[in-house]
């Protein structure tokens, strides 16, 4: 009954209060977000802050490019930078022709059924197996059955095993992301399905899929735990260090980090961490950027499309 | 009933589909539908939101092979071969019957590579072949002024109306017989509309067109033949004038006078 003889004004003064009411809301809510996406980039330039601040007085060119030291002072971590990028193009050119290829079978040749759910399941699987297990696995199979002790091809062929499954996912989503119209224009220019994959998805889906590997190459560049026990945590000595043989002990740069703070018993431990973790920071951010560079570049180049 | 236009002659029939049924699923999207298409006319199917004449259009080149839980029934004849036989290759069929769709669907590369590229994937190497092609093309497609100095500008810089018209010059480079068009100006404004309009007309002196449209004016202006779809169902096929009117059916008439759809 009253709802009914309330005055105009008084129903165009409590509709007033109910809008503050909803802005303010909404200004919380807006504030609210906007704070927790600023404090991640807060937290990325705090955190490459403090590892520039403490790494930076380490490098010299000195440090980049001497052998690392087992018990004096004034190590360097030249075979760590080679081994890393060397483990790198190692594990890319095994991983990705198997997972762009199994990308390609799952997004446009299998049907919705039991075996398309079975390769889906299982990279799932393999994509939650924890990389220090992972490692284990690799110290079994690679250094002890196959006898090939340390080396950077059972390093390579661990991280193979562990990046799979994401690139995997990577390359079917790079696919997924190019629109149905383009396959039904191809085929309807009398394009067989080979063709069509081949000149119209995948050069309308080069750009994501070369952001993803490049993402995934930071990944591996990174990754510590798979390694320790599959390439081992040193290097040769002398010339030896630079060996192109993938049989052969490589530690990474990742894995120096660790090693430095955990067994090593040099006295200027602390220099060697800092100035190495600065290193394989900057690699990691530059792939990241790089990433991001040269997906554009090549969609541009392989579309036309800015 | 076999619907067919009584002065049809049997050697101007370029496409005879009978008894043609599409299933998606459990659902029945086309049910029992004949049609004789003519040679080198536009034949216009019209029709209701849903009614199927979509459905219809693209069981003409096989597109339903593309998706898995559709079902064709019946035959369809491209000069008297049935397409559907187990013996014809889906891809020579689309290399015979070309289509358009309802949104432009350039792809993205360069208007050049997007006018060769069914030539290139039929096997044409030669680049001073593949220009006059591209050439031949946008000019039969009335684009070749407006696109001449930008070939190699990517296509998808073009307005909505060039893209159609580049997507129909894509079709012709490969030379087809007949040309499905899944309402091709649904998405372009009225002056890009009259541009396509004018282009189909040009067209039917060589090829035969068939059209799906959602615009009654649009069949009565372009088209030689008109089907009525209604539910799943072709109600009705005969000459333009005589759909418009002179409607046999019932229903044909309904729709025909703006009563539903």
């Amino acid at each position: 009954m009253s709802e009914a003889t309330l005055s105009l004004e008084a129903v165009r003064a409590r509709s007033a209060r109910g809008v503050r009411a909803r802005r303010a809301a909404d200004r919380l809510a807006t504030g609210l977000l906007w704070t927790a996406a600023i404090s991640v980039v807060l937290l990325l330039a705090f955190f490459v802050g403090y590892i520039f601040y403490l790494g930076v007085g380490a490098i010299s060119w000195q440090f980049l490019t001497a052998p690392p030291s087992e018990v004096s002072a004034g190590g360097g971590i030249g075979p760590e930078i080679y081994n890393s990028f060397y483990i790198l193009i190692l594990t890319l050119i095994f991983t990705a022709p198997i997972a762009i290829s199994a990308g390609i079978y799952l997004q446009e040749y299998a049907k919705p059924g039991a075996f398309r759910s079975l390769v889906q399941f299982s990279a799932e699987s393999l994509a939650t197996v924890p990389s220090i297990v992972m490692g284990l696995f690799g110290l079994l199979v690679f250094v002890y059955y196959f006898g090939w002790h340390f080396s950077a091809l059972g390093g390579a062929l661990t991280l193979t095993i562990l990046n799979l499954p994401a690139l995997m996912r990577v390359s079917q989503e790079a696919l997924a992301s190019v629109p149905s119209t383009l396959r039904e224009a191809s085929m309807a220019l009398g394009a067989t399905k080979w063709t069509t994959i081949t000149r119209a998805v995948l050069p309308s889906a080069v750009g994501p899929l070369t952001t993803g590997i490049v993402l995934i190459a930071g990944r591996i560049f990174g990754e510590t735990a798979a390694l320790i026990y599959t390439a081992g945590v040193s290097v040769a000595a002398g010339k030896g260090a630079y060996d192109l043989s993938p049989f052969r002990p490589a530690e990474t740069l990742a894995v120096h980090v660790w090693y430095t703070h955990a067994e090593s018993v040099v006295p200027d431990v602390a220099r060697i961490g800092n100035g190495s973790a600065l290193v394989l920071l900057a690699m990691v951010l530059l792939f990241n950027v790089g990433a991001r560079i040269v997906g554009r570049f090549l969609t541009i180049r392989f579309t036309g499309k800015a | 009933m076999i619907h067919v236009v009584e002065s049809l002659d049997p050697a101007v029939v370029k496409m005879d589909i009978r008894d043609l049924n599409v299933y998606y699923g459990s659902f029945h999207a086309i049910k029992n539908a004949s049609l004789e298409v003519a040679d080198r006319k536009v034949t216009a199917l019209i029709g209701p939101s849903g009614c199927g004449k979509s459905t219809f259009i693209r069981a003409l080149n096989r597109m339903h092979d593309l998706t898995p839980e559709a079902r064709v029934t019946g035959t369809v004849s491209l000069d008297g071969t049935n397409i559907y036989d187990q013996s014809v290759d889906p891809v020579v069929v689309r290399h015979r019957v070309g289509m358009v769709f309802q949104r432009p669907n350039p792809f993205p590369k360069s208007i050049f590579e997007n006018v060769v590229y069914g030539p290139k994937t039929h096997g044409e190497r030669n680049r001073n072949e593949l220009m006059a092609c591209a050439e031949r093309s946008l000019r039969r497609a009335a684009l070749w002024d407006e696109v001449k100095d930008r070939l190699f500008k990517s296509a998808l810089d073009l307005s909505g109306g060039q893209q159609q018209r580049l997507c129909i010059a894509r079709v012709l480079a490969v030379e087809p017989e007949v040309i499905l068009m899944d309402e091709p100006a649904s998405a372009l404004d009225p002056i890009a509309t009259s541009k396509i309009e004018d282009l189909i007309g040009e067209l039917k002196k060589d090829y035969t067109v068939v059209i799906v449209t959602h615009s009654m004016q649009q069949a009565a202006r372009i088209s030689d033949l008109t089907a009525f779809f209604l539910l799943g169902e072709l109600i009705e096929v005969g000459t333009t004038s005589d759909i418009f009117t002179r409607p046999k059916d019932r229903r044909t008439e309904d729709y025909i006078t703006g009563r539903y759809g």
